[in-house]
């Protein structure tokens, strides 16, 4: 109360006096905030109205914000890929799904571990956690290793494995558990009889929801953009997701650029022509799409979850 | 010893809780540390990497004999992570503080969801996106600025398309990381400086960013074990693994990806790799003990 009373003639005081200057000062500053989410989202709004674009607009006026004439061709003709298109998303959204929820259990299971105060293994497991940062074996090893010795070539444990535990997001998980988690509540659920895995799942789990929504979505999106392990260990059609498809047309494009004199039943089989400009923005679309829809039902829980502590611990 | 085991005894729900994770790195991380050995061999892959003959530094050679090609990719993959980590951390920062300082909460809430966005688009996406901006005929900077530049066959655009493609995916979602060290920030510090008559510059420069200097340090510290890696996908996708532009745009991780597709002879690469692990490492340690000397609070180990 006292508090308030001191403060508040200071406030409007100095309130009247700098007020023409701060709206200078805010005006500045929100233009500037706003032309730089106008360079951010622009490229992403450019997709949207390509895909939408006639295809003889976009070749003969180029790509456009204001196109002159629209068309659902494109959308429609990602409907061609047909079961391809459903297995691709069957197989990433079974991956996103699985590899997150597996991957936050094993990351919070063992945050939680190193964590624990009088337990003797948890400095080594932290320097276990930590070595990888410093030192790893790059793609090359790590292909041969996951080929030859593992024998995850076209298998989706090969999309998978590779990205479900991380040493930053165990670390977020642990300065997570450390900073806002009060040790009182576990203890007191020990001395009530609750064993340390009751103490885990039943206590700790329920309050880390805001880091596991942070990570658990950044995983999530970790795992469905992931070109690059699919490109590397997945060739059956079966199996391929989603960023492949995109990785695909591209490769049909600088093959069929490269090779002017392709027989016409081989880019018959490729499905005719260069893949056109529309189609190939509606591809994006509908690769990216789920995410844009999901991600402002989490962006609450970035700023709360995401905080990452000393490293030490 | 025997406490230490009765330690372990009275903490085993914990190392099973731990297990999981254990062997996940240990098969993911740690086995493929001891592929690297692959660089002193002649591998073959039927024999697979630890039953192929030594060769001792045989690969070595290669790196001798495409020296320009060794030291391109490296300069390039070097000069772009210290270019990244500069502006990048600048705008991450700056962008975190305004966006801090705005007084229409709501709006800079919305300019923020907006900002974010393309740090989810994958660069096998990205890619077709820039082709929409850069292309020759069709191409938005050609048509809307009535030039005809084709930027795909002109390796020296490419520093600059990579460095806005970069900012352009990840300052919005970099600056979050900020933003939550902004928001633990007390009040009360701000207003003692308003009574004292700090105006708002004065209060930037001796309160908001002497709290964000330790999260800095970290990221920066995080990220120098990544000197010798990076966004594989940056450079592989975003410039179609362009064989003309190579001069200024071939990392190691690239060439590294696109050998694995079409080599047969592994030696090249294998030393490349144990190369960047290796500066890797030893860049790492060096950092933190910079660190350590400096600020000893900040160092990670």
């Amino acid at each position: 109360m006292e508090k308030t009373a001191i403060n508040a003639p200071v406030k409007i005081k100095n309130g009247m006096k700098i007020q023409p200057k701060q709206i200078v000062g805010q005006t500045i500053l929100t233009i500037i905030v706003l032309l730089f989410t106008v360079f951010c989202f622009a490229p992403v709004l450019l997709t949207f109205i390509s895909a939408f674009t006639d295809e003889m607009t976009i070749n003969q006026n180029g790509f456009s914000f204001w196109p002159e004439k629209w068309s659902m061709v494109g959308m429609n003709s990602v409907l061609k890929y047909g079961n391809k298109l459903f297995t691709s998303y069957a197989v990433t959204i079974f991956v996103t799904v699985f590899g997150t929820f597996f991957g936050l259990l094993v990351m919070a299971m063992y945050a939680y571990s190193i964590s624990r105060k009088g337990f003797k293994l948890a400095g080594f497991l932290s320097l276990f956690l930590l070595i990888p940062m410093l030192f790893n074996g790059g793609q090359l090893s790590g292909y041969m290793i996951f080929t030859r010795y593992y024998g995850l070539k076209n298998s989706l444990l090969a999309l998978i494995l590779p990205l479900c535990v991380s040493t930053m997001n165990v670390i977020i998980l642990r300065t997570y558990i450390a900073n806002s988690i009060p040790g009182e509540l576990m203890e007191a659920a020990k001395i009530d009889g609750a064993g340390d895995y009751r103490t885990f799942f039943q206590i700790t789990l329920p309050l880390l929801k805001p880091s596991l929504a942070a990570v658990g979505f950044m995983l999530a999106t970790t795992y469905w953009n992931d070109w690059q392990n699919a490109l590397l260990y997945i060739s059956d059609d079966k199996l391929k997701p989603l960023q492949l498809l995109l990785v695909n047309i591209q490769k049909n494009i600088s093959f069929l650029l490269n090779n002017t004199n392709v027989p016409a039943s081989v880019r018959a089989a490729m499905g005719g022509a260069i893949p056109q400009y529309s189609s190939t923005m509606a591809t994006v679309i509908v690769v990216i799409g789920p995410i844009m829809v999901v991600y402002p039902f989490f962006q609450k829980y970035f700023i709360k979850g995401l905080t990452v502590g000393s490293v030490k611990g | 010893m025997k406490a230490f085991f009765a330690n372990l005894w009275k903490h085993r729900a914990h190392i099973v809780m731990a297990l999981p994770g254990f062997l996940i790195l240990f098969f993911i991380m740690y086995v493929p540390m001891a592929g690297l050995v692959m660089a002193f061999k002649k591998f073959d892959y039927q024999l697979g990497i630890f039953a192929s003959p030594w060769c001792g530094l045989e690969n070595f050679q290669f790196l001798i004999q495409s020296w320009k090609t060794f030291v391109n990719m490296t300069k390039n993959t070097v000069l772009y992570y210290l270019l990244f980590t500069v502006v990048g951390t600048f705008l991450n920062v700056a962008l975190a503080i305004m966006i801090d300082q705005m007084r229409l909460k709501k709006a800079a809430k919305t300019m923020q969801t907006l900002m974010i966005i393309p740090v989810f688009i994958s660069y096998a996406a990205v890619q077709f996106i820039v082709y929409a901006f850069l292309a020759k005929d069709t191409g938005l900077i050609n048509n809307s600025l009535g030039i005809n530049v084709s930027f795909y066959s002109k390796a020296a655009y490419w520093p600059w398309i990579l460095l806005i493609v970069k900012i352009w995916k990840d300052t919005g979602y970099g600056s979050v990381l900020y933003m939550s060290v902004l928001a633990g920030i007390d009040t009360s510090l701000y207003e003692a400086a308003e009574i004292d008559g700090a105006n708002k510059w004065q209060q930037i420069r001796h309160i908001t960013i002497p709290s964000l200097v330790p999260m800095i340090t970290v990221m920066l510290l995080l990220s120098v074990g990544n000197v010798m890696r990076s966004d594989t996908g940056l450079f592989y996708q975003v410039t179609r693994n362009n064989g003309i532009l190579y001069s200024t745009t071939q990392v190691i991780d690239s060439y590294v990806l696109g050998q694995i597709f079409k080599s047969s002879n592994f030696g090249f690469p294998a030393a490349t790799s144990f190369f960047q692990s290796v500066i890797g490492l030893l860049l790492m340690l060096f950092a933190n003990w910079m660190v350590r000397k400096i600020e000893p609070e900040n160092a990670l180990f």
